[in-house]
């Protein structure tokens, strides 16, 4: 059997204070398959943003094992992608030099670059702010050129931590859809989604799968999935029974 | 447009007339005036070959301790020393160095004093890059990783373009410090002989020792139009560029330091001379930019050469380290060890004299520079015209000021004992009261707008203004352009309290005059008073600002640091 895209094998991370350990992460275990859209759901400080980071590779775990594609994962890999809640673009860069960030680094021609780097502008709906800086642009669209740069590198693994989380509440509803429409389009990467999330709403809304954690260590309390028919709809009992139940397990 | 460049031909055309009638009528004086832009010209290009130098070290030196953090325990406290200790202190030492090694060669001396410009403008902007680097948000550093950004790329795209707001900023500072020593360095007397290399700095010091007014005043103008000039054509244009690569995320900067390239805003701006400037040094940068592209490749292309590189830095970064310890220690041990000098036993005498004497000037500079940073600071229509005045005023180094101030103390007092001491005073006092008044002025027009509405609408005025809302908003200012202000006035000791170029020297008991006479005034230089001297210097230097200044910094921030 071919091995899945991505294992997360009994992730665990602790911190060292004073010879004092603190455990944040416990025993965390699951899989990512092609066409799979997971969340992570938890309370804030259980550990969620940790866990990202340790599956893109920007942090090792204390015990564990990230493999991707069957071996162990690397920051670097142009075969997954990252989108942060803080945007994290580089102030001084304009949007298309944004976009082409991973493009650069990885030797790519400028003319490769721009054409690329141009069409996933436009595929985030940025057509005519190629040139602007971050600071010209509202938070909405600062997250669609974070999402450009991370879809540039056509990645086979997006992952978002809090994508959403510092929009105002109708812009993160219409980045959501937009997301989704992405997703659904066989023509655009990626293949698989995995996001971390504090809003179980989002969670229910967005994922096929939802890892629910728990804090203090952060461990995995369930893992839920979601077989509600897309396009969603919020005022459906169904959609409230999934919030239900998800919050009364993380309370 | 034709028309304006038709009169500046005609123009252009006079000018050359009365140049050729005066060089007919007064040989002497179109001698001195074809001079004297030659003269700025080298110590303008002494200036920049400083800076370049402090540049490249700033970058390296700051780059690997905010990379290196092994590097970083030892690279940081070095830093903090050499930045807080009295630079000049050092000049004397490396003259003997340089002088020595060239045998009294031109070159010896080029080297000596571009070296001691270096040491004026190298340390802050060390800082600047450090602080940069390690202040760098996370999240953009993570996208920098998980994009793939390394090596020079990474330099490139994040390290060095987060870098630029701290070092265009420290590079102004660094400037005016340069022109001090600049000034200070380019003629000296030693070994019986007076060295002296064309300059600015040495053309004003000249007229000074002949009492000639006109070349004084010639020498201090063109040195202020340079200062304008390069502030109008280099440094503010790179400040607002530089406000490009700022974070968005403001953290809380403590203190609201003043940003130094929004002086001189009355100055015309010449956009057309500025975009001609830009387009004229466009291809060099396409260049560069080709150039570093092209090293991209080969340097990722060779990982090991990398490496290697690296380790060969790290190795003789370690030697020159170990062997700067040793022989320092070694050098401290022998002093301790043998008995101590009979000079020394004035060192006490002379910190104390010198410690009084700053505080003097420093007691002055707070007198004048607190109502004037308040009046300045929230009348707009005053300061249109009393801030062009103050601004050429401070952009003079104290060194260029002190054949004016000496003068100006003969005159007020008769015998030459007061007039030396006075003189001493006035130099410290122009060495630190800018920093006071700018740093001051900073704080009074960051008093947020509503807390100024709502003194007002409670009614607080006069003294009650003062206490509650002024002189509070004023604190954290105070404190860092003291602390600025000391170290400058250290600095000025050092020339200020022995003049050598008046006959007899007018002198008066302090570190400097001791660290003069062991350097200069002796056939050979008395390496271990010369030592003594500047380490009493750093004690105290280091001993004011862990004791005092710190301490008293970090109850500000806490208690007046007003939240925006």
């Amino acid at each position: 059997m071919e091995a899945p895209l991505l294992e997360v094998k009994d992730v665990t991370k602790s911190y060292f204070e004073n010879g004092k350990e603190f455990k944040v992460l416990d025993l965390i275990r699951f899989e990512l398959a092609e066409r799979d859209f997971v969340c992570v759901v938890g309370p804030s400080g259980c550990g969620k943003s940790t866990l990202l980071r340790i599956i893109v590779g920007l942090e090792p775990p204390t015990s564990g094992q990230v493999l991707f594609e069957g071996s162990p994962i690397r920051a670097d890999n142009p075969q997954v992608a990252m989108v942060f809640q803080s945007f994290a673009l580089f102030p001084w860069l304009t949007v298309t030099q944004n976009v082409e960030l991973g493009l650069e680094a990885q030797g790519i021609s400028p003319e490769d670059r721009h054409g690329r780097a141009r069409k996933f502008i436009d595929a985030v709906g940025l057509t005519g702010f190629e040139n602007a800086f971050p600071r010209e642009l509202s938070g909405g669209m600062k997250q669609r050129v974070g999402l450009a740069r991370a879809l540039a590198i056509e990645p086979l693994l997006l992952c978002m931590d809090e994508p959403f989380s510092s929009l105002d509440p109708l812009t993160a509803q219409n980045l959501r859809d937009e997301i989704l429409q992405l997703w659904a389009n066989p023509d655009l990467p990626p293949k698989a989604v995995l996001m971390v999330t504090h809003s179980i709403e989002e969670a229910v809304y967005l994922a096929d799968r939802v890892i629910v954690l728990s804090s203090r260590p952060g461990h995995m309390v369930a893992e839920l999935e979601i077989d509600l028919p897309r396009p969603r709809n919020r005022k459906e009992p169904e959609f409230y029974g999934w919030i239900d139940e998800i919050y009364s397990l993380i309370v | 447009m034709r028309g304006l460049r038709g009169r500046l031909r005609i123009l252009a055309g006079i000018v050359i007339l009365v140049a050729i009638v005066v060089a007919i009528l007064d040989p002497q004086a179109a001698f001195n005036a074809v001079q004297l832009p030659l003269f700025a010209l080298f110590s303008t290009t002494r200036m920049v070959l400083a800076y370049l130098l402090s540049l490249v070290f700033a970058i390296t030196f700051g780059a690997t301790a905010a990379t290196n953090k092994r590097a970083a325990v030892i690279m940081l406290p070095l830093l903090d020393v050499l930045q807080s200790v009295p630079i000049l202190g050092f000049f004397p030492a490396a003259l003997v160095f340089f002088v020595v090694t060239f045998q009294g060669s031109p070159v010896g001396i080029e080297l000596a004093v571009t070296f001691l410009i270096f040491t004026s403008m190298a340390w802050n902007m060390a800082f600047g890059v450090y602080e940069s680097l390690t202040t760098i948000p996370v999240d953009l550093e993570a996208a920098a990783a998980s994009f793939g950004l390394r090596g020079m790329l990474r330099f490139r795209l994040l390290a060095l373009p987060a870098a630029i707001p701290k070092l265009v900023y420290n590079s102004i500072l660094s400037w005016s410090n340069g022109w001090f020593f600049l000034v200070a360095s380019e003629t000296f007397t030693a070994f019986g002989g007076t060295y002296t290399r064309p300059g600015l700095g040495s053309f004003i010091t000249n007229a000074g020792i002949a009492g000639d007014a006109t070349g004084i005043a010639l020498g201090i103008g063109v040195l202020a139009a340079v200062v304008l000039a390069l502030d109008t054509f280099v440094w503010r244009p790179l400040g607002v560029w530089s406000e490009r690569f700022r974070m968005e995320t403001t953290g809380h900067e403590v203190p609201r330091a003043p940003s130094p390239y929004e002086r001189f805003r009355w100055l015309p701006r010449f956009p057309r001379l500025r975009r001609t400037f830009r387009t004229a040094i466009q291809p060099v940068v396409t260049k560069y930019h080709r150039a570093s592209v092209r090293l991209d490749r080969t340097y990722s292309a060779h990982p090991q050469v990398l490496r290697d590189i690296r380790y060969v830095d790290l190795a003789m970064f370690v030697a020159i380290l170990a062997l700067v310890v040793v022989v320092g220690v070694l050098g401290l041990a022998r002093l301790f060890l043998s008995r101590l000098p009979d000079a020394a036993a004035e060192l006490p005498r002379a910190a104390a004299s010198s410690f009084i004497r700053l505080g003097l000037a420093y007691g002055i500079a707070l007198a004048w520079t607190i109502p004037m940073a308040a009046w300045i600071g929230r009348s707009p229509r005053g300061s249109r015209y009393i801030t062009p005045v103050l601004e050429v005023a401070a952009s003079l180094p104290a060194t260029a000021l002190l054949p004016i101030i000496v003068g100006f103390a003969l005159i007020v007092t008769a015998s030459l004992g007061p007039a030396a001491e006075l003189s001493a005073i006035l130099i410290a006092l122009f060495s630190m009261q800018w920093y006071l008044l700018f740093n001051l002025i900073a704080g009074v027009r960051g008093i947020p707008e509503d807390l100024e509405e709502a003194a007002r609408s409670f009614g607080l005025r006069g003294r009650a203004y003062w206490r509650r809302v002024l002189l509070p908003a004023m604190v954290p200012s105070l404190l860092t352009g003291s602390i600025t202000a000391w170290g400058a006035g250290w600095n000025a000791l050092i020339v200020s309290e022995y003049i050598p170029f008046l006959s007899p020297p007018p002198h008066v008991s302090g570190l400097g005059y001791l660290l003069d006479i062991a350097t200069f005034r002796k056939p050979l230089p008395d390496n271990e008073m010369i030592l003594l001297t500047i380490l009493t210097m750093i004690v105290i230097v280091l001993a004011m600002n862990k004791l005092l200044w710190r301490p008293l910094y970090k109850r500000a921030a806490v208690k007046y640091r007003v939240e925006v």
